[in-house]
């Protein structure tokens, strides 16, 4: 499916949405995505790491290693996909990474914490738009032990931190039963370098904040009340996070990385399958989806919105 | 599915009469990635029948990093992979190898790790030992070969882990066996690795077991069984309509139920995620997915229907 606006599409053929293991296989291997909102969000990211360190940042000290197998997977990505954008220099250990977008050079010895003013996780992420998560595999389970994370859907790092897969998981509806949770940890635990997934998740939005935490839900969270048919379009924003999943072949860890996007509904229903197929989904989603999703106070003004502009197709 | 990595032999040592350890390096002259203690790769040795598939565990000791090396220890009777390695490999050879893989992880809790290898078995706990040494954790391992001139690596241990390591040798004068008691002497939060002869496996797990371990606390090494290459045509049975349908060799079991409008959901179509299972009644699978678990695979009750197949005619609960 071609994408509008640069949207990635989450749906496939079916018009019933329900929850399942919707991974595949990641082609062009490349964690990170640049899109043209790159410099307006990076320095969002960097104001709320600098404002909100304890909710946008989270590291146990075990995974120093992995971190710095993140800062060389994601340079790597960047130099090798951005060439125009992205330079690196070795110098006998000494590494001099150029960002030409934001004008900036760092100089540093690799696997020496040292030499950087911050983790490396924290350092790098501060590079990319998406949010980074390191699911370390540890006996047998992964357990969320580093993570930057600034555009949450609606969640909390430093709640979940520490916490394995399944306890992660265990807001989700109907995740449990059918043994799905476990059928994708099992997934998990089986990724192979070499061989990144992808996967994507959407929900509704009222209002365009990336930085949608838990932690300020007073603040974004008001605007589902004002929902109308008439300011849906404007208002209510479709989002969907592209997630990828990467072996860490020497930390034996797990990279998460999410992209968020985000389009008003009236955009992303010029492209008239869009605007059909999500009308059938939202209307056929199961009630305990849409309550986990944060829908239910404005679903009905979203459906007569929709159903309008599909009459007038 | 899944990537390779071409490498190149760069060196061949023979570490005793019987082993050989091959040290391989990119064949772009990029690094090869890096890995944890207790991984492994594939092999794909060119045989004239067709690629012979064959896992060894990597380390690497040689004082450069980037490189893998592997132990081929040549069997009595070998099956092909380890006559292969002795007598056909040359220094300069290319050949595809998997990424690094790891279902032998060390322990995160454990307090002390302990290691008992028998001959070619040593070869997991040598990366994992550098594991810990690097990270200054406590560990002993406990290695039985048939003489000293028959124990890979022994050189090498016995200089860099001088205070870690026991040695069983059971041939000659005051031959000394490794016995499944010497478990009773570790402490509460040791985690033990077993790796050598399935016999070796066995009793000492069973010891352990017996001597009140943890399950938790007790690790094997298992490689995956070598993947079949020859796909054949199958039939299936669909439980609840009694449809019978036929599964030509060129096409998935998971094409032929949405054709005929049995709607499996799936996603990766690569035998990786697990959405598309099938529960099986009856008939033999052959499974090509890299995600049921060896016990769910011999359990013979589910397929991933995007890659595995039946070996005639299945029984499926659809
Ligand atoms: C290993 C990395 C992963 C991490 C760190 C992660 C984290 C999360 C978090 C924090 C949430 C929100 C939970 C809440 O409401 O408090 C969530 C939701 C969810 N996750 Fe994951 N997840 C991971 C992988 C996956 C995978 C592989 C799947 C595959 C199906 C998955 C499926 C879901 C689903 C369906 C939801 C509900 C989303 C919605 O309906 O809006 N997750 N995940
Ligand atoms: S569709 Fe992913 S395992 Fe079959």
């Amino acid at each position: 499916m071609i994408s509008h606006f640069s949207l990635p599409y989450p749906f496939s053929d079916s018009n019933v949405y329900k929850y399942s293991n919707n991974a595949a296989l990641l082609h062009t291997k490349n964690a990170i995505e640049l899109t043209d909102r790159y410099l307006d969000e990076i320095s969002l990211k960097r104001e709320l790491l600098t404002k909100h360190p304890e909710r946008c940042y989270h590291s146990s000290p075990h995974t120093m290693a992995a971190q710095w197998e993140i800062v060389d997977l994601i340079i790597n990505n960047l130099v090798t996909y951005y060439p125009d954008k992205f330079e690196l220099e070795k110098k006998d250990g000494q590494w001099i990474f150029s960002n030409l977008l934001t004008k900036e050079t760092a100089s540093f010895k690799f696997g020496d914490r040292t030499t950087l003013e911050i983790e490396p996780l924290d350092f790098i992420g501060r590079h990319v738009q998406e949010d980074l998560i390191l699911m370390m595999q540890r006996d047998g389970d992964l357990i969320l032990d580093a993570g930057q994370l600034c555009f949450p859907a609606n969640w909390s790092l430093y709640f979940n931190s520490e916490m394995n897969f399944k306890e992660i998981h265990s807001p989700i509806p109907g995740f449990q039963s059918d043994f799905l949770v476990d059928r994708i940890l099992q997934f998990l635990m089986r990724i192979e370098a070499g061989t990144p997934w992808e996967r994507k998740n959407w929900s509704l939005m009222a209002g365009s904040r990336l930085d949608s935490s838990l932690e300020t839900f007073s603040e974004w969270g008001q605007a589902r009340k004002r929902v109308t048919k008439e300011n849906a379009g404007e208002l209510v924003h479709f989002r969907v996070e592209v997630q990828k999943l990467f072996r860490l072949p020497k930390s034996n860890g797990i990279l998460f990385t999410i992209h968020s996007h985000m389009l008003s509904l009236e955009k992303f229903i010029q492209h008239t399958p869009w605007l059909e197929q999500f009308y059938a989904i939202l209307r056929e989603l199961p009630k305990a989806i849409y309550d986990y999703k944060g829908i239910s106070l404005y679903r009905e003004q979203v459906l007569d919105y929709l159903e309008a502009e599909l009459k007038k197709r | 599915m899944h990537s390779k990595l071409q490498v190149r032999v760069r060196n061949i040592i023979e570490e005793t009469s019987t082993i050989k350890r091959f040290t391989l390096e990119a064949n772009d002259h990029s690094m090869l990635p890096y890995f944890s203690g207790g991984s492994h790769i594939t092999t794909f040795l060119p045989y004239p029948s067709g690629t012979l598939e064959r896992q060894y565990s990597i380390f690497n000791i040689s004082p450069e990093s980037g490189l893998f090396e592997i132990a081929v220890h040549l069997a009595d009777g070998s099956t092909g992979g380890s006559r292969f390695w002795h007598q056909n490999v040359q220094v300069g050879d290319v050949l595809s190898v998997s990424y690094p893989k790891n279902y032998f992880p060390l322990s995160f809790q454990a307090k002390r790790h302990v290691f008992y290898a028998a001959g070619i078995g040593i070869t997991p706990f040598l990366s994992m030992m550098a594991e810990l040494a690097e990270k200054k954790s406590s560990f002993e391992l406990h290695y039985a070969a048939k003489s000293k001139e028959q124990c890979g690596f022994y050189d090498y241990i016995s200089k860099t882990y001088p205070h870690q390591c026991h040695f069983y040798f059971s041939n000659g004068d005051g031959a000394k066996r490794l016995l499944p008691t010497q478990l009773l002497n570790h402490r509460i939060g040791t985690h033990v690795y077993f790796c050598g002869p399935e016999n070796l496996i066995q009793d000492f797990t069973t010891a352990a077991k017996s001597y009140g371990y943890p399950s938790f606390n007790i690790h094997a090494e298992r490689f995956a069984p070598p993947q079949k290459k020859e796909q054949q045509a199958f039939q299936v049975k669909i439980k609840r309509s009694g449809k019978q349908l036929d599964i030509p060799v060129n096409s998935s079991l998971l094409e032929v139920l949405l054709q005929h409008g049995i709607n499996v959901p799936f996603s990766c179509r690569a035998g990786g995620c697990g959405t598309c299972e099938v529960r099986v009644v009856k008939g033999q699978i052959d499974h090509y997915d890299s995600f049921l678990t060896e016990e769910e695979q011999r359990s013979n009750h589910m397929m991933l229907s995007c890659v595995s197949r039946g070996k005639g005619r299945l029984v499926l609960d659809l």
